[in-house]
């Protein structure tokens, strides 16, 4: 139970730093954190299919997506 | 559960809050991307070692996708901070 707690805190702090960081690979790297987290926490929901599919999808796909993205735009926030 | 399996996951857990702490304090984006990986590495062995808690061994394929797909997202990662896709 303690370790779901800091599972859950650990992704709250990481949603907060993707939010603040001014570099957005770094902000990136953050929010594939939280997704990792997320799919951690369905695992333990007893739920092991959407972890698979929350990890493929949140973890790698988005990730790329915005990599592509922040390519073709500005990389520092302003 | 008895002490051995509480003794693992108390050593699990601080190695996450460690690498977290690099990933927050980093000054550059490779040092976070470094730290990522190795929080999915370490979520990796959390992931085998719930199974073998819950005795359920069908959760093993999940640990599997798990490093399949955060490799190919690090990879993408790697090659535009390199020189940009």
């Amino acid at each position: 139970m303690i370790f779901v707690f800091l599972l859950v805190l650990l992704m709250l702090i990481a949603a907060i730093a993707a939010s603040i960081f001014k570099d957005l690979i770094s902000a990136v790297i953050a929010a594939a954190l939280v997704s990792l987290i997320a799919a951690i926490l369905f695992y333990l929901l007893q739920a092991p299919d959407v972890a698979m599919a929350e990890a493929a999808i949140g973890a790698a796909l988005v990730t790329v997506v915005f990599i592509i993205a922040i390519r073709r735009t500005k990389r520092f926030e302003e | 559960m008895n002490g051995t399996l509480i003794i693992f996951l108390a050593i699990i857990g601080a190695g996450l809050i460690l690498c977290f702490l690099r990933m927050l304090k980093g000054p550059t984006a490779s040092d976070r991307a470094v730290a990522v990986d190795t929080v999915t590495t370490t979520i990796v062995a959390l992931l085998v070692l719930l199974g073998f808690i819950f005795e359920r061994y069908v959760y093993l394929d999940v640990s599997l996708v798990y490093s399949m797909i955060s490799f190919v997202g690090l990879v993408a990662l790697a090659r535009f901070l390199e020189r940009g896709i």
